[in-house]
């Protein structure tokens, strides 16, 4: 899908008009961003977008996030064994302390 | 009705060179009143100097906020109502709580200046990231139909025992017709990567600078809140004057009792609105008010009375 995220009020009135009048082409609308249909329509409105307000309208293509292909087994069973936990009020750097399940700082250093 | 347009008469000089003075002008006789374009006129008032060298000249005190919404009467005098209390009790100073903050709001937005963004630098990029990764696709295809008609003769080669000197040209230019290709892919790989990383850091960058709009939009979404809570509140300081002075005017105007005011034409309020506005507001500039306005009050004194602001009948 197609991520639009609007910097100013001018964009973000732009963005409000375009959705309202393709809704066909919108899948979700939040406040000043909304996702796109990945159409040859959904690209149009984007680019019309990215010609009037430049800068101010920052566009991303989104994926479906797979947990199997896109990140390690290790993270998906630190996940699943952090929910699981018995005292919700542990923090991860505490549970993962001492234990096979990733550190959270080389977590955040590590690129998917 | 501080009895303030009494105090600042105005002069109106004419296309034609005669100046008449206010606090009230009455240009329903004679041809100049009728030849002046209202447009012209208005705009004169406006600016308080000639627009150009056949047009009006008005000297008065300069015309408040609220002038705009009441330049002209007339029955079909449309106005903002909201907007215009707002602006009465801008011209009477009123103050509300939400002043400071909207000061403050202003201010941090006029401090707040985001980084530049170099958008036609980024879709440089865009672009020859796009065109460097075709490129590569292409010679990439290339190389391979290039190796395997390199394999093919090479097999033939082989297998033919007694090898043409044609033969093994041939196998020797699709080699080299291989090498150019691999070259050129591997130059275009590299291009690739070069163009890749330029954009990833062009946008990353771009993406740090958002950070700066994003405040941005915060602050001007709060000035528009203090904004609309200003206005609120100069319109609640008003209103019970206001409501007062339109019931008053409704009795004055078409001299009805309170009961039977709902009893109007539906297209008649915006007209009493802007009626009401005139009447509290402190208008120093003149108003100019049409010919039946104006009988509807029982002539030019009553009007100016009641309106208490300065007038220009055409």
């Amino acid at each position: 899908m197609l991520l639009v995220v609007t910097y100013s009020r001018r964009a973000r009135e732009t963005l409000r008009n375009a959705c309202r009048a393709h809704e066909e082409t919108v899948v979700r609308r939040f406040g000043r961003a909304a996702l796109l249909r990945e159409t040859e329509y959904g690209a149009f409105l984007a680019c019309r977008l990215r010609e009037r307000h430049a800068a101010d309208v920052q566009i991303e293509r989104t994926e479906p996030f797979n947990e199997f292909a896109d990140a390690p087994e290790s993270v998906r069973e630190a996940a699943a064994a952090y929910e699981d936990r018995e005292s919700p009020s542990t923090p991860y750097d505490r549970f993962a302390a001492g234990t096979e399940y990733p550190d959270p700082a080389a977590m955040r250093e590590r690129e998917l | 009705m501080t009895g303030s347009s009494a105090e600042s008469p105005f002069a109106l000089r004419l296309p034609d060179g005669t100046v008449q003075r206010g606090p009230v002008v009455d240009l329903r006789e004679g041809a100049v009143g009728t030849a002046l374009s209202l447009h012209r006129l208005r705009r004169a008032i406006r600016d308080g100097r000639p627009t150009g060298p056949e047009a009006p000249a008005v000297s008065s005190p300069p015309p408040g906020a609220t002038h705009a919404h009441v330049a002209r009467l007339a029955f079909d005098t449309r106005i903002r109502t909201r907007a215009a209390l707002a602006a009465v009790a801008f011209d009477r100073g009123v103050e509300t709580p939400h002043d400071d903050d909207l000061l403050e709001a202003a201010r941090s937005l006029r401090s707040h200046s985001p980084a530049p963004i170099d958008d036609g630098e980024l879709r440089d990029a865009r672009r020859k990231a796009a065109e460097a990764g075709a490129e590569t696709d292409r010679l990439r295809e290339r190389v391979a139909t290039v190796r395997g008609r390199v394999t093919a003769l090479r097999e033939a080669a082989a297998d033919d025992a007694r090898r043409s000197p044609e033969t093994d040209e041939g196998v020797a230019d699709a080699e080299t017709a291989l090498s150019d290709a691999t070259r050129r892919l591997s130059e275009a790989a590299t291009e690739r990567v070069a163009a890749t990383q330029r954009l990833k850091l062009l946008e990353a960058q771009a993406r740090n600078a958002r950070d700066g709009r994003n405040t941005r939009i915060s602050l001007e979404d709060r000035l528009e809140n203090c904004r609309r809570k200003v206005r609120a509140a100069r319109v609640d300081a008003v209103s019970d004057e206001f409501h007062a002075a339109r019931r008053e005017t409704v009795r004055r105007v078409h001299g009805l009792d309170e009961a039977a005011s709902d009893a109007l034409p539906t297209d008649v309020p915006e007209f009493v609105d802007a009626l009401a506005v005139a009447r509290i507001a402190p208008i120093r500039a003149p108003v100019v008010v049409a010919g039946d306005v104006v009988g509807a009050f029982g002539g030019a004194d009553a009007a100016f009375e009641w309106l208490d602001a300065p007038l220009v009948i055409c």
